[in-house]
């Protein structure tokens, strides 16, 4: 009797949206077995790495020495005191161009994450909790994107839609939304059966509320996780992109273009070694977070402590 | 899909790092290894194939120009890197008629086919016809002319209009005398009916039956064409027996070149990869294409690129020095539509100059307030150029004066196929010349005709003086004179036209130190393998 007997608060939706909360937040913190995300050391410092990057993108012009997009006569000058990372062939600051690439990559890798969230989260959730013919469509859907590699399928979207940030971002959203689908699905049928969504039912819960406060919070997680880990994968497929030319349109100062430059003549190294870098560092730093977040959250990947 | 965060992990690393570590590979690559040492007599060309066939009928590509240059022998030919003098080659001497229609040519005796037959005016004629006929890619350059024969010995070739410069494209590779009898024996035909019957293609892509220096050893369009000095070559025998074209990409013929000793030869080296090789190498090269922008003049296309002030204040906002050293080795500051290597160039200290205040000054007598304008190029990198960096020179040089230029790289198709129908308000392309004669731009390029249309340049929008300097062009039968009025006709160009000429920029054959006579050309061949010798 007890587990369909409503929270004692149950109505009160400040309440219900706290405890919601706190049913899967609470688990970044941690239980009493295991430490928080950001007291284990390679998280942490991928957290710091990141927290870097998002203060060089939120204070760029206050650190850049140069104007990212300014070309002098001194092409193709070496690292030195003046330019640091050195200049490129329009001798434009390297230093100042990786900085500037963070306004471009960090923002636009959230935005292109949080809208494949949001699209493929949704229709996950609906795919798993309607079932029958909406599942098999939309599965099926999710099947055809599958059937092509990421970056040829981006590639063909920004290339038919013209390149520029805006499809660069929507192509990839295209392309990265079926895997949130799929795995807010399946956690969405594991819990199908469940007891306490039958008992919701019961309790006259209809489908939108039942979505909203039972399944969502208990099927976020993995998505979460998922979300962090893509990040990474997201910078680099912009950056992927980028490189290939259907990114930003120049002479905007983003990191995949930036190494394509390089790659022109490769006894110039600095061209292209420091955005590289730049793409290296935040890539890694979101697939740690990621792999530290998972464990955190998925005890079945959770290393023995 | 099951998503492995270690895939993932693995991949995203992998990838990130390739720029990085690309750069220590390339350098550790390893070169092409050259066969240098014992096999003295041969010579090595490496270059970035571009081949489609080895018949001299249909050739147009670069690396076939080479191998049918010397593989078959034209009446007039260039030495070095000259393309301004024809001088005899099957012709011993040409005349040519006051109102250049007509070009009689008297055949050197004593010239042989690559198997022992003898060389006559029969064949000469049987070739210009099947090149005119078969209606292949360089039918054009010939389209105009008709060849009979005097005698054995005489061809008198007539031009449908006066061209003092039939000797020019009678020196093309695509006009090399093949022999008569064995060509139509394997399918050749000069009729007019040619293009459909002709089917030779195939065995002229793997037999040569010239009277050239080299006769063809082996074709395999995507690695190599091995050449074989000619026993039976009327003229002085090459100094090598064979020679070797290698298909290889750029940066490769750049590491080969840096370890190269001896007897090899790489083409396709320019610009701003010049940086870096050895000392020891030499380089030759002819400033042979220009790059220039287009604005259109078409007011429904643009407001602002039809302006006549705009276009003036654009001209006055570039850097063209800055420009040019982009280009790096054997560029420089554009001057007039013709390259530096044709007859009929503008002469040095012409070259077009930068004034930021006039053109801020002309911007506003135009009244535009900071114009923008969308600025189509191809994301291509010609002969070592990445012309996306010009672009975004030019687009830096223009902000500098008040004139914002939106960038927009596009596919190579794409940018042709708006060029093409005339859309683009501001475009930037290179051009460079079928054969070594300026006239056509005349023919492409004056205002109403057919180019010029794509920039919305009619007749009517243009300023009198420039057609009739157009006019004055075509009508100078003289040479020396026909330059004289190009040039002038130039300048006229630079001051009202819709192109501004950003640079010129050179092709460049790269050579070892023990060779001689590695020159580049502009006519089409880029170096004669024939005239290679050791010092």
């Amino acid at each position: 009797m007890t587990m369909i007997a409503p929270d004692p608060v149950a109505g009160d939706p400040k309440v219900d949206r706290a405890l919601t909360r706190r049913r899967w937040l609470g688990r970044l913190r941690g239980g009493p077995t295991s430490r928080p995300v950001w007291r284990q050391p390679i998280a942490a410092a991928a957290l710091t790495i990141l927290g870097g990057w998002l203060l060089v993108a939120l204070f760029a012009p206050l650190i850049a020495p140069y104007d990212p997009l300014a070309q002098s006569a001194d092409g193709y000058a070496s690292p030195s005191a003046a330019h640091w990372f050195g200049t490129d062939s329009l001798g434009r600051d390297i230093l100042s161009r990786v900085i500037y690439g963070a306004r471009l990559s960090i923002p636009l890798a959230l935005a292109i994450v949080s809208l494949a969230l949001l699209i493929g989260g949704l229709l996950g959730l609906v795919a798993g909790y309607v079932g029958r013919f909406a599942d098999e469509a939309l599965m099926r859907l999710t099947d055809l994107v599958f059937a092509f590699p990421q970056i040829i399928l981006a590639m063909a979207v920004t290339a038919a839609f013209g390149p520029n940030t805006r499809n660069a971002v929507l192509a990839l959203v295209i392309v990265s939304w079926p895997v949130y689908a799929r795995v807010i699905r399946s956690a969405v049928l594991s819990m199908r059966g469940d007891d306490y969504l039958s008992a919701a039912r019961l309790l006259g819960v209809g489908p939108v509320r039942a979505l909203r406060r039972d399944v969502l919070p208990n099927s976020i997680g993995p998505a979460i996780v998922l979300a962090t880990l893509e990040l990474g994968n997201a910078v680099l497929l912009l950056a992927a992109l980028s490189f290939l030319g259907l990114g930003p349109r120049p002479p905007a100062a983003e990191w995949g273009s930036m190494v394509a430059l390089g790659s022109q003549d490769l006894s110039m190294w600095w061209v292209s070694v420091f955005p590289g870098l730049a793409i290296l560092t935040v890539v890694m730093a979101f697939n740690v977070l990621g792999d530290a977040l998972r464990d955190r959250l998925d005890p079945r990947y959770a290393k023995g402590r | 899909m099951s998503v492995s965060p270690r895939r993932l992990r693995a991949g995203a690393l992998a990838l990130a790092t390739l720029a990085i570590i690309s750069t220590t590979a390339c350098t550790a690559g390893g070169g092409g290894g050259n066969a240098n040492g014992g096999a003295a007599t041969t010579l090595t060309v490496n270059t970035s194939f571009v081949l489609k066939t080895l018949d001299p009928g249909r050739v147009y590509e670069a690396t076939g120009l080479t191998a049918v240059h010397a593989l078959y022998d034209t009446l007039v030919t260039f030495e070095g890197s000259d393309v301004g003098t024809p001088v005899p080659a099957l012709a011993e001497s040409y005349e040519a008629s006051a109102d250049a229609t007509t070009f009689t040519f008297k055949l050197r005796s004593g010239v042989t086919f690559s198997d022992g037959s003898p060389l006559t005016a029969d064949d000469v004629v049987f070739s210009l016809n099947r090149l005119k006929n078969i209606k292949g890619s360089p039918a054009v350059t010939v389209s105009e002319l008709s060849v009979s024969k005097t005698d054995d010995s005489t061809v008198v070739v007539t031009s449908a209009t006066p061209n003092p410069n039939v000797p020019v494209v009678l020196a093309m590779p695509s006009t090399g005398v093949i022999n008569a009898k064995v060509a139509q024996e394997n399918g050749a035909k000069d009729g007019e009916d040619a293009a459909q019957g002709d089917t030779a293609q195939q065995y002229l892509d793997t037999n040569s039956i010239g009277s050239g220096p080299y006769v063809l050893k082996s074709y395999d369009p995507s690695a190599q064409v091995v050449l074989e000095a000619n026993p039976n070559y009327w003229g002085d025998k090459p100094q090598f027996d064979r020679v070797v074209l290698r298909n290889m990409d750029v940066q490769t013929q750049k590491l080969t070149m840096q370890r190269a000793e001896a007897a090899e030869i790489s083409l396709d080296i320019s610009g701003k990869l010049l940086d870096g090789l050895p000392e020891s190498l030499q380089t030759s090269g002819v400033q042979d294409t220009v790059y220039f922008l287009f604005l259109n003049a078409d007011p429904a296309v643009s407001a602002v690129t039809s302006n006549a002030k705009f276009n003036q204040a654009l001209r006055a906002a570039i850097d063209y020095q800055g420009i040019a050293a982009l280009y790096g080795e054997g560029a420089a500051p554009g001057a007039g539509l013709v390259a530096p290597a044709f007859p009929g160039t503008l002469p040095e200290g012409e070259a077009s100059t930068r004034d930021v205040a006039k053109a801020k000054a002309l911007l506003a007598e135009a009244g535009l307030d900071n114009p923008t304008v969308t600025f189509n190029y191809p994301a291509i990198t010609y002969k070592g150029v990445d012309l996306g960096t010009v672009a975004t020179k030019v687009q830096g040089d223009a902000a500098e004066a008040g004139i914002t230029l939106e960038l927009n790289p596009q596919p190579l198709t794409t940018f042709l196929d708006e060029m093409r129908g005339g859309k683009s308000p501001l475009g930037f392309t290179p051009q460079s010349l079928n054969y070594p004669v300026a006239d056509s731009l005349i023919n492409n390029m004056a205002p109403g005709q057919a180019t010029a249309l794509r920039s919305g340049w009619t007749v009517q929008r243009a300023d009198p003086a420039v057609v009739a300097a157009g006019e004055q062009v075509t009508e100078t039968l003289d040479l020396a004179a026909r330059a004289t009025a190009m040039q002038e006709w130039q300048r006229l160009m630079n001051q009202s036209s819709p192109y501004i000429v950003l640079a010129s920029n050179s092709s460049t054959v790269v050579a070892t130190a023990d060779l001689t006579g590695a020159d580049y050309s502009a006519a089409g061949w880029q170096v004669d393998v024939a005239a290679v010798g050791r010092r």
